[in-house]
């Protein structure tokens, strides 16, 4: 490995200037009107809300999931004093500081649901602590007998709690690696590398568990009654492959402007397409695992989840995730000319992108039609992942897109609110080696 | 015609330098193998080695010859003390593909100093491992059926059990991890070869040539040689998931609670680069005192292992926090039962073992201090070997011991079979290391010699 | 003939004839003192026209593929090659193995079952990748090659250690005896030698205990293969080496065995007292034994219909098994009987359909069915060989043919008289 460093152009480019003003207006701009088409489209769907609401979690999973991603690669950068990243590790900084921006987002479906929003998780509804015989002082029989037990924690309260809990860690994370990077450009103070460095362990501890019960908590309880241990880890997996693909779209859209033209080449477009690769590659092994071992075991209770996405409607979006989430893009990423070639990444990392959404819709929407059924002459509503696979319709909407584009415009005014100054730590002790960087 | 050291007097003596760096660690490699006589602490060990194995051997006979009644294994308990030092001695193997290939990778320099130590490590780890599939089969001289070959009974594997993946597994495993080795040998064994036929020892030459292919350092062969190397490295990365996901499916395909759940491959995975690198530098430690090669196995890359068994530690205790909040919020009450009855049924002193040497011994590493003290390092590791023993035996034994109807819950002890067995494994590992140790280049001298700084002298930036 | 090379060492050659002299020059063989002097030597070397060269270091140095224009390798594409075989393969395997050639039902899940194939075609793919990385790489790489001619060249065997060398073959294109030594020196050389073949054409030959050890190794190595060959057939009368007995000789006794545990020497206890194995009732007199009411029964059983496609099976029937006798027109004047006349004897077996004697018109068919059964005078018994429905269809055929051979025209309906002259062949 060469242990050449090289030293900013000094033609170089790297003051963000008006960039980041310019990003969040635009972003601001797209959330308004994308986010109010929604709010019209959503009022006139004619289900008091529920496909809007769907379609936020599911929107808002995804630009969260980026955040995710994106900040992964800034602490694992300090903790194992990597070199190659440090190019693109502000850009990645301040894309993770768009946290605080996501989780106030994500009070449009947060709210509702502290507020009495029954119809957008089933935990909510009354009818998931529902009675149906009364013995004596208790209850002798409920509905769902395995859900029951765990309504304290899934109540809306306690989930809101520990959403803010989520999100205010997020942020201190995200602004203490960020602030003290920025403060190394003045300073150049060798220590604050080592500070980053030690930060770095705790930071990942707390990720971790973090990660694992955001997933748990606002995408696994779409299907309360079901569990699967790995969740939180597939979740985080393809989170990183939305990570490293939109780094590569913004690295790519910032030099698009002129900036940093000198610094980020191909070599570092390799690195994050071998992370996207990885991660792709990944994310298909983790939920393989899931997938095979509820097959296997065959336990009603785990396998109901795949019965509703590989019968009806849903296998189709399953085969095309298998193949387009994994098959398609590991073959080809496989390569390095795919990686090094910059439109043939840019191509890939749009693709994954789609690809991402997709399995995140994959992994909300079969749970969104409730069916009914009858007790004692009442109708109640037996919850989500019941009645015929038939009846489960993939049910695309225009509420998707509208909703999903109004998040990513608040995504983009994340980004664009932390994109100042330096756009690459310019006193950093390992950028010389960053931009020398070769591949083999 | 004694060449061996003629050197060539140098145009600059930073060159000079340079090339005495070279020499200086071919021959502080080559002469923990050309020292005419072995270290006595290299003897004494061997010696206690080779007297557990032969522990180990009384074991495997009286075993074959009787049945596996005289194990501690029961109707209820079907599997015990042999499954868990499969999946040890695997979880230990994984440790040297990581160096090997992973931390190649990542481009982490620092694994040129252990990763031959490590990859041989693997390979006698493996060995051991797959002793315990094949004799607690009973009768083990059918084992050849496992792999599929015409017969006129037409009797073929029955390829969906997690069983037989794990016969491909291990043994792809076992391929991989000895052609990897063998690759990286070839050079230094060429470095072997030139120096006996330097000093004229003509047998040992001619048996390091053979083994060495006639390797000349061609740049040509050089370039092929190195991206079959990138090669083997990407594929042994998905190789080491795989193979210890495949070993977890042992476990997680079945309907048990405490083992049938969805987290078990990226766990156990991480588990076994957990105790591999406990085990390395149990290793490692003490034979970089002994065999003087401190300025080599540096303090630094000490350091960077005990990070990585902290980072792996702390993966596995996620792990465990993951079941247990998952098993609570699945309502379902065997999974309840299960982790309660670990934690206070009648293994309870071993699930406290397990947490204590899995979750709290790593939390020593995030002190530097510790991470600079290689006594400690030392012990800490063994513990950790220990805790990880003891994770497996707690998924196996308690788990089986207590399973879904009372009428089947039974108690289990080892034998005196099932400890011997397992003594004779560590010893047979520790024999084939140490003759590794004193016969085979065992740090990868042409990858030292390539991540050295001199390796760029002369060029022009 | 010595050639006259820029800077002469005082190398000592290897395997020289004894008058000193050297045979067929290989190359020249050039030392530098920095991987990066190598590197700028190379491309020098490359840059005049130089093809048949090449670098030897310890190890891989940087920058130098590029240097001497080494063209990418091809194993990646045939390692992708291997793997994408070896997932086929792997999932080949599985399906003709567990859903093609002998497929069963393992705990309900299907025969080709995908989710469960992956783990094993995943294996497959990885090791056939192993195989052809490493394979290929050696072969591409032309090794095993435990001889090279720079060998001789004692600053050669430093390669492995600290030196960095630049060699150029002689039978490169551009070679001259001359001006490739300068070129090299030019580069910064601290020393260039001349190899030399070795002029004993001894050592072009492969030593005779290599052949020796090679042919003798590969006979051994066939050895088991012969013993497995013809152990395949034994002649012997022995009974097989059961090296481990496995359940091979079980404490048990067999059916028939002579067993000295009891008094009559059989393991065979025979029927219990007042039991009947199941099946074996047979309650239904009738059916089974033709009687009705402890005497022979003169109707049919009630299990069967009468109807054609019963007389046709006992016509099946009877042609199979009584016809042999009988005769196909039931006189008595079967295969058997004349084959007897053919032999010089007389012997005629029982005319079932002789109006004249009318002996077995009259008998009921009860006792027919007996007849059948159980034999008569030296008629046997076919109560073995006919089940009993068959039996029946045989009485209800024999009484058809009583009707028919003692038939008249009038018997005949009206619609079937026309053409009728000869009675029928018999069918076969």
């Amino acid at each position: 490995m060469s242990a050449l460093q090289k030293s900013l152009h000094p033609a170089e480019k790297y003051k963000a200037g008006k960039l980041g003003v310019s990003l969040q207006k635009i972003g601001l701009g797209i959330a308004v009107v994308f986010l109010a088409l929604s709010l019209v489209l959503g009022a006139t769907h004619g289900d008091h809300w529920k496909r809007f609401l769907y379609s936020y979690v599911i929107a808002w999973a995804y630009i969260f999931s980026i955040c995710v991603g994106v900040f992964w690669l800034v602490m694992l950068h300090h903790l194992v004093r990597g070199r190659w990243a440090t190019v693109v590790r502000r850009i990645a900084e301040s894309m993770s500081m768009a946290f605080p921006i996501v989780f106030v987002a994500g009070l449009g479906f947060v709210i509702p649901l502290v507020a009495g929003y029954q119809d957008l998780y089933y935990w909510a509804h009354p009818d998931a602590a529902l009675c149906l015989e009364k013995v004596a002082a208790g209850c002798g029989e409920y509905l769902h007998p395995t859900l029951v037990h765990k309504l304290g924690w899934l109540s809306p309260g306690f989930f809101a709690g520990r959403y803010v809990v989520y999100g205010v860690l997020y942020t201190v994370m995200a602004r203490y690696f960020t602030k003290k990077s920025r403060e190394q450009d003045d300073s150049g103070d060798p220590q604050i590398s080592e500070r980053l460095r030690v930060a770095s362990g705790p930071a990942m501890i707390v990720y971790a568990l973090i990660t694992c019960f955001a997933a748990f908590d606002i995408l696994m309880s779409m299907a309360p009654k079901w569990y699967s241990t790995i969740y939180g880890v597939n979740f985080w997996g393809s989170a990183c492959v939305g990570g490293f693909s939109a780094l590569a779209l913004m690295v790519l859209g910032i030099q698009r402007t002129g900036r940093l033209t000198h610094s980020i080449n191909q070599e570092h477009y390799h690195d994050i397409g071998k992370w996207m690769f990885a991660f792709t590659f990944f994310w298909a092994y983790t939920a393989f695992s899931q997938f095979m071992l509820q097959w296997y075991g065959n336990m009603p209770e785990e396998t109901v989840w795949y019965k509703y996405r590989l019968f009806g409607e849903w296998q189709w979006v399953s085969i095309a995730i298998l193949v387009g989430f994994w098959a398609f893009p590991f073959v080809f990423l496989m390569s390095r000319w795919t990686k090094r070639i910059v439109p043939s990444l840019v191509l890939f990392a749009v693709w994954q992108l789609v690809f991402h959404w997709l399995d995140l819709y994959w992994n909300v929407m079969p749970s969104y039609d409730w069916i009914a059924s009858f007790h004692d002459g009442a109708q109640i509503v037996a919850g989500p992942l019941t009645g015929s696979p038939a009846y489960h319709h993939v049910g695309f909407s225009a509420l998707d897109i509208t909703v999903w584009i109004g998040l990513i415009g608040v995504l983009l005014a994340g980004f664009g609110k932390n994109l100042h100054g330096n756009l690459i730590p310019v006193k950093d002790p390992t950028l010389g080696l960053s931009l020398a960087h070769e591949n083999l | 015609m004694s060449t061996a050291d003629a050197t060539v007097e140098s145009h600059h003596e930073d060159a000079g330098k340079a090339r005495a760096a070279f020499r200086a660690v071919t021959r502080d490699v080559a002469w923990v193998a050309e020292a005419p006589k072995p270290h006595k602490a290299w003897i004494a060990v061997l010696a206690i080695a080779l007297l557990m194995f032969g522990i180990g051997l009384y074991s495997i006979f009286v075993l074959v010859t009787t049945g596996i009644g005289v194990w501690g294994n029961s109707n209820t308990v079907d599997w015990a003390w042999d499954i868990t030092n499969f999946v040890w001695w695997i979880g230990i193997g994984h440790a040297g593909t990581l160096i090997s290939a992973v931390l190649y990778l990542t481009r982490q320099t620092w694994r040129v100093s252990i990763n031959r130590s490590a990859e041989a490590m693997t390979i006698f780890a493996v060995m051991c491992a797959g002793l315990f599939p094949l004799l607690h089969t009973g009768r083990p001289w059918f084992a050849w059926w496992m792999l599929p070959h015409p017969n006129d009974m037409q009797m073929w594997p029955q390829f969906r059990s997690p069983l037989m993946w794990d016969v491909f597994a291990v043994s792809t495993y076992a391929t991989t991890s000895i052609l990897f080795w063998f690759m990286g040998l070839v050079p230094d064994l060429a470095t072997f070869r030139d120096r006996c036929a330097g000093r004229g020892e003509k047998v040992k030459a001619i048996i390091y040539g053979c083994l060495a292919l006639g390797w000349r350092g061609s740049a040509r062969q050089w370039h092929r040689y190195e991206r079959a190397y990138l090669i083997l490295a990407g594929l042994a990365t998905p190789l080491v998931f795989s193979v210890h996901s495949v070993v977890s499916f042992d476990f997680a395909t079945s309907q048990l609670p405490g083992w049938h759940t969805t987290i078990f491959p990226p766990y156990f995975v991480a588990g076994a680069i957990f105790s591999g690198f406990a085990m390395v530098f149990t290793l490692l430690i003490p034979a970089r005192h002994l065999f003087n090669l401190k300025h080599i196995i540096k303090d630094e890359h000490v350091e960077a292992a005990c990070k990585i068994m902290l980072g792996t530690g702390m993966m596995v205790g996620l792990a465990y926090a993951t079941e247990f909040f998952i098993a609570w919020y699945s309502g379902n009450l065997f999974e309840k039962f299960a982790f309660v009855n670990r934690a206070f049924g009648p293994f309870w002193w071993a699930y406290f073992l397990m947490v204590g040497c899995n979750v709290l011994v790593p939390q020593a590493f995030w002190f530097k201090r510790v991470r600079r003290a290689p006594v400690i390092i030392f012990v800490l590791c063994i513990l950790i070997n220990v805790g990880m023993w003891f994770e497996r035996f707690v998924i196996i034994a308690t788990s089986l011991a207590r399973t879904f109807l009372p009428a089947q819950w039974s108690s289990y002890s080892p034998t005196r079979y099932d400890v011997g067995l397992f003594v004779g494994t560590i010893g047979l590992f520790f024999t084939l290391f140490l003759l590794f140790f004193r016969f085979a280049p065992v740090i990868a001298i042409s990858e030292v010699k390539g991540a050295m700084p001199e390796a760029h002298a002369g060029k022009k930036h | 003939m010595t050639d006259e090379t820029v800077h002469e060492t005082h190398a000592v050659d290897h395997g020289s004839n004894g008058n000193g002299e050297d045979g067929r020059l290989f190359g020249v063989l050039a030392e530098y003192d920095t991987p990066g002097e190598l590197v700028e030597a190379a491309r020098k070397v490359r840059d005049a026209g130089y093809t048949e060269f090449d670098c030897y270091s310890p190890f891989p140095v940087h920058g130098i593929d590029e240097a001497m224009g080494i063209k990418r390798t091809i194993l990646p594409v045939l390692v992708f090659g291997g793997g994408a075989t070896g997932t086929l393969g792997g999932l080949l395997l599985q399906w003709w193995c567990n859903a093609y050639n002998w497929p069963w039902n393992i705990s309900g899940k299907p025969v080709w079952s995908i989710p469960a194939n992956v783990p094993i075609a995943f294996e497959t793919t990885i090791l056939l990748s192993v195989f052809t990385s490493f394979f290929g790489m050696w072969i591409l790489n032309k090794l095993p090659q435990v001889w090279h001619p720079f060998f001789r060249n004692e600053r050669f065997n430093q390669v492995t250690d600290d030196a960095f060398l630049l060699g150029i073959e002689a039978r490169d294109r551009r070679f001259d005896a001359d001006a490739t030594p300068a070129l090299l020196k030019e580069a910064g050389a601290l020393k260039v030698d001349s190899v030399h073949y070795d002029p004993d054409p001894a050592t072009a030959r492969m030593p005779k205990w290599i052949t020796a050890f090679i042919v003798a190794s590969t006979a051994f190595a066939l050895i088991p293969f012969a013993i497995a060959a013809k152990a395949r057939t034994s002649h012997s009368t022995e009974p097989h080496i059961h090296i481990f007995p496995d359940m091979d000789f079980q404490p048990k006794y067999k059916s028939d065995q002579a067993m000295d545990l009891f008094a009559d020497g059989r393991e065979n206890r025979g029927e219990l007292a007042g039991t009947v194995a199941r099946g074996s009732l047979n309650a239904d007199d009738l059916f089974y034994r033709g009687l009705e009411a402890g005497q022979w029964s003169t109707g049919f059983p009630k299990q069967l219909e009468i109807n054609d496609a019963l007389v046709k099976r006992g016509k099946n029937r009877f042609e199979i098994y009584c016809s042999p006798c009988h005769g196909y027109d039931g006189r008595g004047a079967g295969a058997v009987p004349q084959r007897v006349a053919a032999g010089g004897g007389a012997w005629q077996a029982r005319n079932l359909v002789d109006a004249s004697n009318p002996v077995v018109i009259n008998m009921p068919n009860g006792q027919l069915f007996n007849t059948i059964s159980n034999g008569y005078n030296t008629m046997m018994g076919y109560a073995a060989q006919i089940p009993h429905a068959d039996r029946w269809a045989i009485v209800l055929y024999v009484r058809a043919l009583q009707r028919s051979q003692n038939a008249s025209l009038d018997d005949i309906p009206s619609d079937h008289r026309n053409g009728m002259q000869m009675p029928e062949a018999p069918s076969r």
